[in-house]
């Protein structure tokens, strides 16, 4: 049977999709499937919308180990469509996916439709400098960046059909020592106000200047990718970027950041836009509502001041 | 002691495109090439690589024909000898194609013990090319590489995943994908420059590659581009000392309610 499949290794993300999916179901007239390492998840991905469910028996497999299970399942149902999670494992499978059924991919849809024929989707190009619109024929793969898409409504009324799969995942690969990566449980995404930190800041001891004035008007502490991966001054959780968080917040201060395209593409959701920097020419004064161009090292204290309640 | 094929792609500066107002269609036109970031990681890891554990390195590219300009760059970072596939079929390719034409290549050139790419182009970022090529040429793929190192007859490398660190090995030849942190690229030196001009490169003919028409077919066809333009009030405080541009700017944001 053709249909709409979804995959990913995190279920979250998974249900998220369905959505995503309902809307190709009514456009393509096609039952709507997932497939899991999860057989505990079987009866919700049903209640949200799922006629079928294809549990992978391949219990604590490394998921980019069973990239060529999914590509003979999907294969031998003749999948239209295949909707990845977007996460780093998942577009990892989905890239040898695509590869083992000679189809198309697109990474990080945005948007995903069926118009005439084929898959339309919305994605960035040049880290969020210009938005492309591509078609993919089918069958085709696309993966999806986790929170795209809220879950469906579910509904325990709904009937479903779960089959189990055995799996023989890619052993080649041995895999040790994973460690959790070391999280503060900050999250800047649902912060209002942000005071972001970029390069300009010669030292890590320099951050308290952003520190005060962010504790001034009830701002968490955000930076940029070299602040965070480069200089290991932050932690990654706070680092906004193509490659980072995406934040929306009514107040985004940018101090010392140049607004290279692949951070601006991270904050262009902010309702406000400020930015401090000492280069008149630096292109984030582009992406600002606000601006002083000056020494931030002067500019933060005095503004600290004036913002204190 | 390994050899290795590093992956690259020569893609446009993107810090340098404009978009123009009218239609937000993309100015390239003071836009110059380079080497896509993060295969310059690759580069640079693949060149660390055997500085420490002998071997040689290779570089190999498909683009149009302004590849050409690529091939001094790459050999001055390191590489012994840079392959390269010119054709105008690579001005329309997606992941698939590409994949196609790059697995084909290595097919042609011979074996590698490591083959290495950056985790993204700065481009279009579809992160694929090392898992699909992986898939092709049915190798294992490591991908979201941050640190290499070798193990018994093959490597061991640290992936660097959204919520963890994990070590993945593999014995034999392997497939693997670097992030930016992973190193810091070297600027080339001059002698490096000078060395690069004498180092050899060999075209390769895309009519020899034994692919069929429909491998050069792309499947993810680009229908539209357009540039993002964000409407902002661009007020910018540059005149008078500190403080007189701190009050003003205080002022603005009580006056939008945000302080």
């Amino acid at each position: 049977m053709a249909g709409i499949f979804v995959f990913s290794e995190e279920d979250a993300v998974a249900r998220q999709l369905l959505t995503a999916g309902l809307e190709l179901k009514a456009a393509m007239q096609l039952p709507l499937c997932v497939i899991t390492t999860n057989a505990g998840e079987a009866d919700t991905f049903i209640h949200l919308g799922a006629e079928k469910v294809f549990v992978l028996k391949a219990p604590k497999a490394w998921p980019e180990g069973l990239a060529k299970v999914v590509a003979d399942l999907a294969r031998s149902e003749q999948a239209s469509v295949l909707l990845v999670g977007g996460t780093l494992r998942g577009k990892d499978i989905a890239a040898k996916v695509a590869s083992l059924l000679k189809a198309g991919l697109v990474s990080d849809a945005q948007k995903v439709k069926f118009s005439n024929g084929v898959l339309e989707t919305t994605r960035l190009l040049y880290a969020g400098l210009a938005l492309c619109e591509d078609t993919v024929a089918i069958p085709a793969v696309v993966t999806v960046p986790p929170r795209t898409f809220t879950e469906p409504v579910p509904s325990a009324d709904r009937q479903g059909a779960v089959q189990s799969v055995e799996a023989v995942p890619d052993t080649r690969v041995a895999i040790s020592n994973v460690c959790p990566i070391e999280s503060e449980g900050v999250d800047i995404t649902a912060a209002s106000k942000l005071v972001s930190v970029g390069r300009g800041f010669a030292h890590k001891e320099d951050l308290h200047l952003a520190e005060e004035l962010a504790k001034a008007i009830g701002a968490e502490i955000s930076c940029t990718r070299g602040v965070a991966e480069d200089y290991h001054w932050l932690p990654i959780e706070r680092y906004i970027g193509i490659s980072g968080q995406k934040v929306k917040p009514d107040l985004y201060l940018a101090a010392g950041i140049s607004g290279q395209v692949q951070h601006v593409v991270g904050i262009r959701d902010s309702k406000f836009i400020v930015a401090v920097n000492s280069d008149e020419r630096a292109p984030i004064f582009e992406a600002a509502d606000y601006g002083i161009v000056g020494d931030m090292y002067e500019v933060l204290p005095l503004l600290t001041a004036a913002l204190k309640h | 002691m390994p050899k290795i094929l590093v992956c690259y792609k020569w893609v446009l500066d993107e810090q340098d495109i404009k978009i123009n107002p009218a239609d937000l269609s993309l100015d390239p036109s003071r836009a110059k090439g380079k080497i896509s970031d993060f295969d310059r990681n690759a580069i640079e890891e693949a060149t660390l690589l055997v500085e420490k554990l002998g071997g040689t390195v290779d570089a190999l590219t498909y683009g149009t024909s302004t590849v050409k300009q690529s091939l001094k760059d790459v050999l001055s970072r390191g590489p012994n000898k840079v392959f390269w596939v010119a054709d105008a079929s690579a001005e329309k390719a997606d992941a698939h194609v590409i994949a196609n034409v790059l697995a084909a290549a290595i097919r042609k050139i011979g074996q590698y013990d490591l083959i290495l790419c950056g985790e993204g182009s700065s481009d279009s970022y579809n992160q694929q090319i090392a898992p699909r090529l992986a898939a092709l040429l049915d190798l294992p793929a490591i991908t979201y590489v941050q640190e290499i190192s070798a193990s018994g007859n093959g490597f061991s490398a640290t992936r660097k995943l959204t919520d963890c660190t994990e070590v993945a090995t593999v014995q034999g030849p392997a497939v693997i994908s670097v992030l930016g942190e992973i190193n810091k690229p070297r600027i080339p030196s001059l002698k490096q420059v000078l060395a690069a001009a004498k180092k050899p490169s060999e075209e390769i003919k895309i009519a020899d590659l034994g692919l069929t028409p429909e491998d050069l077919v792309p499947k993810v066809i680009c229908i539209s581009v357009k540039g993002f333009v964000m409407t902002r009030k661009n007020v910018v405080y540059k005149d008078g000392d500190a403080a007189a541009k701190v009050a003003k700017l205080a002022d603005s944001l009580k006056k939008e309610g945000l302080c």
